[in-house]
């Protein structure tokens, strides 16, 4: 049902994205940094789904709210003639490579146990 | 219905997500800048590089085939003194027009920009070697009965031109740059003699700022003419 839902949701985005008109290119920077906001909240969420601390609300809040945050300190950063979308894009992709390394550790940990379980009923059954 | 909420809901942000990522692709693909000056910068590196390669080869087999072309003559008049004799008049046009290596004594100009720095009142310009400075050069040792010239190893034919071209100097179409080394083959006396003479080009040279350096040399080597001499519009009246 998620995986579906997830699906359904990627294909009628990408064939809307086609279709809709291309922002300025000033503002694509903006988009940009907003996309960035929003994977990392994706990995964030699937790393907390896996820890079992997977919480709706605090989710859909973090996609949003990191996005409209990321975009406002950005063009804050513009108005003082700072590059603070840089700190915005360390950071989360700071956090992006974390939360990769948790999934990461969990198959692996997964996988491995996996095969210790195998092993052991193999021994079990010879005995 | 718990699970149902977190479908739809999961959907509507992937939708969302996505929507924003094909509009960004687009826009980025759309807009000319780049995003990144040293991915330009390696791919026209590696262009050149390319370019390069191709040249080398085609030197390559221009040589090869100029070697061929020498065996061949060679065969060709081997048994006929008339033959042969055509065979030293070619010889002796070829090192006339450039197309051979030649050696001899001669001269060795090196002129070079000066780093001194413009913090005195020089003009920085007239510090630096300029086209015209060369061309001077190369014509007091045509002047002076110079028989090869080179400069840079470009050597320097009935049809060379020495341009300027923006803040590069171009012989033969050949970008060359500071140091330049001007070989001439010639009398040692007279060429030396013409070129340092008191008043002379090279000694105006050196008093403006410009590294001049003269020496003579028992035996030069001058570099044949790497292009290709064509004649369209000339004829044999």
């Amino acid at each position: 049902m998620i995986l579906i839902a997830i699906v359904i949701g990627c294909i009628l985005g990408a064939v809307i994205g086609i279709y809709t008109p291309m922002v300025p290119y000033t503002y694509s920077g903006y988009l940009a940094i907003a996309i960035i906001a929003a994977l990392d909240s994706v990995f964030g969420g699937i790393s907390a789904t896996l820890k079992k601390q997977f919480d709706l609300k605090i989710f859909v809040s973090g996609f949003f709210g990191n996005a409209i945050l990321s975009i406002l300190l950005t063009y804050l950063g513009q108005k003082l003639n700072v590059d603070i979308y840089l700190a915005a894009i360390v950071v989360f992709v700071g956090r992006m490579f974390n939360n990769l390394a948790i999934i990461r550790r969990y198959y692996i940990e997964k996988w491995t146990n996996n095969k210790k379980n195998k092993e052991q009923q193999n021994l079990n059954k010879n005995d | 219905m718990k699970k149902k909420q977190i479908a739809i809901t999961l959907g509507i942000m992937c939708f969302i997500l996505t929507i924003a990522i094909s509009i960004q692709l687009k826009t980025v693909k759309n807009s000319n800048s780049t995003v990144s000056v040293s991915l330009t910068d390696d791919k026209l590196r590696d262009e050149v590089l390319r370019w390069k390669e191709k040249y080398d080869y085609a030197y390559e087999q221009l040589t090869e085939s100029e070697k061929e072309l020498t065996s061949v003559r060679q065969d060709a008049t081997q048994n006929d003194i008339t033959d042969n004799s055509k065979q030293e008049q070619i010889n002796q046009n070829n090192m006339l027009l450039g197309n051979v290596k030649v050696e001899g004594p001669g001269l060795q100009i090196t002129l070079a920009d000066n780093n001194v720095a413009a913090t005195t009142s020089i003009d920085p310009s007239s510090v630096l070697v300029h086209y015209d400075d060369i061309l001077q050069v190369v014509n007091a040792l045509n002047n002076a009965g110079a028989e090869a010239i080179s400069i840079n190893e470009t050597r320097v034919i009935t049809t060379t031109s020495i341009t300027c071209e923006g803040n590069v100097i171009k012989v033969n179409g050949e970008k060359i740059s500071s140091p330049f080394v001007i070989k001439a083959i010639g009398s040692q006396g007279r060429l030396y003699g013409s070129l340092t003479m008191a008043g002379g080009y090279l000694d105006i040279l050196q008093s403006y700022g410009v590294i001049v350096e003269t020496k003579q040399v028992d035996n030069i080597t001058i570099e044949k003419y790497n292009g290709i001499i064509n004649y369209k519009y000339v004829k044999n009246n």
